[in-house]
């Protein structure tokens, strides 16, 4: 029996109670969050109005901005850069880090080990995997070396070898990198939720008959809907975001040939490199819309996501 | 509140003119100036370090009642230093790379200098052009004093060269038979970068030029085209590596590793070699000649003075201290840096690089270059892969520079 | 090929199903995943085989040392400034402090939007999640001038409440709270609210001791985003001696060279106290609710 008659007693004081802790509970995050961020973000549109310098504004601009970046082949680049980008690494992220979290989930010997072995890409210094990575990927490194091994040659390939270094490869390598190195925080995010599923529902299923294989399909995978939600929501907005490892490795240019070029490097390039904050919050807001609008879609595919009670 | 503080800085600036500069001529005397100074730059190597605490020990002595406060920034020095000038909080003097310099003295966060210079007595003829002229304004003043500074030259490895019987080139055309020479004996003769800031010292040296010599127009003509086909056609016929095709992060990695026998680099390359590869042998020698003789470009970082500082007088003696002779003298005297006064003697074993700086063309442009650099990069890599032409690097340069100079 | 066997909350039970099958089936799957361990302790490796090489050694893919020296970890302990101990104080306050807030807020707020009701909850969970596509770079200046504003970018103490006050909640650890406290049964809270505790009661002593996978979650993301954070500390921190672990890590790497065996010896001491916190941690990570939490 839920407490559905409880609640219809006093509706009134209960309900705006209710509502009172709700608004209380969230308060200081909320001021937090007005102040830091959105904010800054009303900031940034008033400020995309203009040629913005460092030191203040100079000229009003209106849209012009706007209309600038619109035009701008970088740009274009930049936009399909990241999208590209975001529909790959999303999906190879979550299965990783799903697979990681089922198998950790489910073996019994060891389990501390590869909990921790499994996240530790995430702990471990990015400088250093960035660095390693990029002499295994190197035309003389580990990864093409491999490869002749089974009797391919990659100096003959396209980018000569050069993954990191050649136009056509130098994102995917890059998606190589991240997809791996993320995977435990997803892995991470699975594991909390995955471990909240009682093990009586497996009981039951074991019970029924069900063969791993269907468990995992049938059972595992639908209870998990908030935390695909969740996984999902922060891959996208992050990968839409990328920019560390497309500035360590292709230079704050995007060499070679724009391919490392991403939204946000366009951004950072606008604000530091070229001081035009005007200029780089319109970016930001561009930036912000196409994010924000892809978190929708997100949410209408996946429904609102609650998974149980109607509250 | 943002008005306010333009107002603020409006009224101070008015005060000021009104009022005739820091200290006027004959009201200024370094012996009455107190206090603290803030010296900021970006984080230097330990060798570094202890030659500007030498530099500072003997400001100390000049100018006891002076404090410095030395706050260093790690990391992206342009982004934490624009969070400074925005808040009209900048250090007192600090470091201004000349890439950046056209464009924090358009948006005015630097002091001009100038005046204070007649007015106080600091000689800047003995400053090598090359250097001066990148902290120098579009109309002729200046903003910074350069610290040291930095040319290409080429450094080779005498052995790999003695393999196949060559010497040295002394011109373009002796690259390409070098060239030739090496790659017959299965060696990579150069390892270039695929940057318009090495590119543009051939550039230079085969007449081209980038702009016009007042700023105010492009000059992209033919000879600019000629440096970038002859430049391009090094990598082409086999020459020439890119430091990535070689699987390094720069030249100066590919001579240590011999993967190369000759590379184009500055004075950084020598506490590289010592330090990491001390015993591959290499030397120095100058830029070879083009078309319209001998180039190269200058990489210089000046001290400058914040406009918003709230201790000018000190910081103009800090930053005449370090930039003068005596200063600059134990500043470089270790051969962590390469003087950019003449009256500074050149250390030991950087002949080659001091004296490249009478022909050196300072690496400082117009606001927003870095565009403009970024067009010319990556169409070049481009052209590198096969994906383009001389003509479209061109193009997309010129058109990228034409943005540029049409800004307000 | 068998992949999965069932958790069980007891003791593991010998299988009666075809044996010989299942046993080939886990120790293929057991090779896969040491093997996957093992690669992804490479880079880890490799950073401390480099803390012990030379320089000029340090630049190639080896893993052992041929001339071993400890010359990597004296020059981080000598030439850092602050000191290495300084450092990893003001590191673990930054990062304590982050991650307490974080936890608290976290857990309390996405309580409120997972099961409390109130007008414009939805929208207001929108706006959270909004505040995680505005990029770091984007709204730097405007953070720096409202600190300046309140006084908090100063080279004193002060400076340390003001970077604490931007990073001191997290949409994601918002979100991560938000989505666990979904899947937990209404019951559990009915009977709480049946028995007369209050909101705050209810969350505190009922929710919370159920969740610790989720706070588990959040309290490491906190903890390992802030100690390796860079952005923040770089722009907001104005003395030296406030450095954290990452900006005196930069200070091994130069504009065309890298010192990289200091810069290891640094690293591999940064990370230990991340991979102890982990290792404490994860024992949260426990399978299955407690028994008769939910049949009470």
């Amino acid at each position: 029996m839920l407490g559905i008659g409880k609640a219809r007693g006093s509706l009134g004081t209960e309900r705006a109670q209710e509502a009172l802790a709700g608004y209380g509970f969230i308060a200081i995050p909320m001021v937090l969050f007005l102040i830091f961020n959105i904010g800054a973000l009303f900031y940034s549109a008033y400020i995309s109005l203009w040629r913005w310098e460092i030191l203040g504004p100079t000229e009003y601009l209106g849209f012009r901005n706007y209309a600038f970046i619109l035009r701008d082949d970088v740009f274009h680049t930049a936009i399909k850069n990241s999208l590209y980008y975001t529909i790959v690494v999303v999906p190879i992220q979550m299965a990783i880090g799903l697979t990681l979290a089922v198998v950790v989930n489910q073996i019994w010997r060891g389990r501390s080990f590869f909990r921790a072995a499994f996240y530790f890409p995430a702990i471990a210094s990015s400088a250093a995997i960035t660095v390693l990575y990029i002499y295994i990927m190197a035309p003389d490194g580990l990864f093409n070396h491999l490869l002749e091994l089974i009797g391919v040659n990659p100096l003959g390939f396209h980018n000569q070898g050069n993954w990191l270094g050649h136009s056509d490869t130098a994102l995917n390598s890059i998606i190589g990198l991240n997809a791996w190195t993320t995977s435990g925080t997803m892995m991470l995010f699975y594991l909390g939720q995955l471990t909240a599923i009682p093990t009586e529902v497996y009981e039951a299923a074991k019970a029924d008959g069900a063969g791993p294989w269907t468990t995992f399909w049938r059972i595992t995978f639908p209870l998990l809907r908030p935390a695909h939600y969740l996984v999902a929501t922060v891959s996208v907005i992050g990968a839409l975001q990328m920019f560390d490892q497309a500035y360590i490795a292709g230079g704050s240019g995007g060499d070679p040939a724009y391919s490392l070029m991403t939204m946000v490097l366009y951004l950072y390039n606008s604000a530091f490199r070229q001081f035009e904050f005007g200029y780089a919050a319109a970016v930001g807001i561009v930036l912000f819309v196409i994010i924000f609008t892809a978190t929708l879609v997100q949410r209408r595919l996946f429904g609102s996501s609650d998974w149980s009670s109607a509250r | 509140m943002r008005r306010w503080l333009l107002l603020i800085a409006a009224a101070a600036l008015a005060a000021q003119a009104c009022g005739g500069g820091g200290g006027g001529g004959s009201s200024f005397n370094p012996d009455n100036v107190s206090g603290t100074v803030v010296l900021s730059g970006w984080q230097a190597s330990p060798e570094e370090g202890q030659a500007l605490n030498a530099a500072l020990a003997g400001f100390k002595a000049k100018y006891p009642k002076i404090t410095v406060d030395y706050q260093p920034i790690a990391g992206d020095y342009p982004t934490a230093m624009v969070a400074k000038f925005s808040a009209h909080q900048p250090p007192d003097v600090f470091y201004v790379d000349s890439g950046v310099a056209p464009d924090w003295i358009k948006q005015g966060v630097l002091q001009p200098l100038d005046d204070w210079a007649s007015s106080r007595g600091f000689d800047t003829s003995q400053f090598y052009p090359g250097y001066l002229n990148a902290f120098k304004s579009s109309d002729g003043k200046t903003y910074g004093y350069p610290k040291d500074g930095n040319t290409l030259a080429m450094a080779y490895n005498p052995d790999m060269l003695n393999a196949a019987g060559v010497q040295p080139p002394a011109s373009y055309d002796d690259m390409m038979t070098v060239g030739a020479a090496l790659k017959s004996k299965g060696m990579v003769a150069y390892s270039m970068s695929v940057t318009l800031d090495r590119i543009l010292a051939f550039i230079y040296g085969d007449g081209g030029n980038l702009l016009s010599s007042n700023k105010k127009s492009d000059a992209i003509d033919s000879k600019f085209k000629d440096g970038v086909s002859f430049y391009l056609n090094l990598f082409k016929m086999g020459y020439a590596k890119s430091p990535s095709q070689l699987g390094v992060d720069w030249n100066g990695k590919a001579l240590g590793e011999k993967k190369a026998a000759i590379i184009f680099e500055g004075g950084w390359l020598d506490s590289y070699m010592k330090g990491t590869f001390p015993s591959v042998p290499y030397k120095w020698v100058a830029m070879p000649k083009g078309a319209a003789g001998q180039a190269t470009l200058g990489f210089t970082v000046s001290y400058s003075i914040g406009k918003d500082s709230p201790h000018p007088d000190a910081a103009w003696l800090l930053l005449t201290y370090l930039t003068g002779p005596d200063g600059m003298k134990i500043w470089t005297q270790g051969g962590v840096a390469n003087p950019s006064r003449k009256d500074v003697p050149a250390p030991a074993g950087k002949d080659v690089l001091v004296n490249s700086a009478s022909f050196a063309h300072p690496w400082s442009f117009i606001p927003g270059f870095s565009k403009v650099n970024d067009a010319f990069n990556n169409a070049f890599e481009a052209a590198v892969e096969g994906k383009g032409s001389v003509d479209d690097v061109i193009s997309k340069t010129k058109s990228a520079l034409d943005q540029q100079l049409n800004q307000p | 090929m068998s992949v999965t066997t069932i958790p069980r909350v007891a003791a593991a039970e010998p299988q009666s199903e075809p044996v010989v099958r299942r046993r080939i089936g886990r120790g293929a799957v057991y090779a896969i995943l040491i093997l996957y361990s093992l690669v992804v302790f490479v880079p880890f490796l490799w950073t401390l085989s480099t803390s012990f090489k030379t320089l000029p050694e340090s630049l190639q893919l080896t893993f052992i040392p041929q001339n071993p020296t400890v010359q990597g970890y004296i020059t981080a302990w000598t030439q850092l400034k602050p000191a290495l101990p300084v450092m990893f104080f003001n590191s673990f306050l930054l990062a304590f402090i982050v991650t307490v807030t974080n936890v608290f807020f976290g857990a309390l707020g996405g309580y409120a939007f997972a099961r409390l009701r109130f007008p414009g909850r939805e929208a207001l969970f929108l706006l959270v999640l909004g505040t995680l596509m505005i990029p770091d770079q984007l709204r730097m200046v405007p953070v720096y001038q409202i600190l300046v504003n309140l006084g908090l970018v100063t080279p004193g103490p002060q400076n340390y409440v003001g970077i604490s006050l931007v990073m001191a909640i997290s949409a994601t650890s918002l979100f991560v709270m938000r989505q666990f406290f979904l899947t937990i049964p209404y019951d559990l809270e009915e009977s709480a609210r049946i028995d007369g505790a209050g909101f705050f009661t209810t969350f505190w002593r009922v929710l919370l001791p159920l969740s610790r996978p989720a706070l588990a979650t959040v309290a490491i993301m906190s903890f390992q985003g802030t100690w390796n954070g860079f952005f923040w500390p770089l722009i907001l921190l104005q003395a030296q001696q406030h450095w954290t672990l990452p900006l005196g890590l930069s200070q091994f790497r130069f504009q065309y060279s890298t010192n990289w065996p200091p810069l290891m010896a640094l690293d591999v001491v940064a990370t230990v106290p991340i991979v102890i916190l982990y290792l404490f941690f994860q024992r949260s990570f426990v399978s299955g609710l407690s028994a008769g939490a939910v049949k009470g």
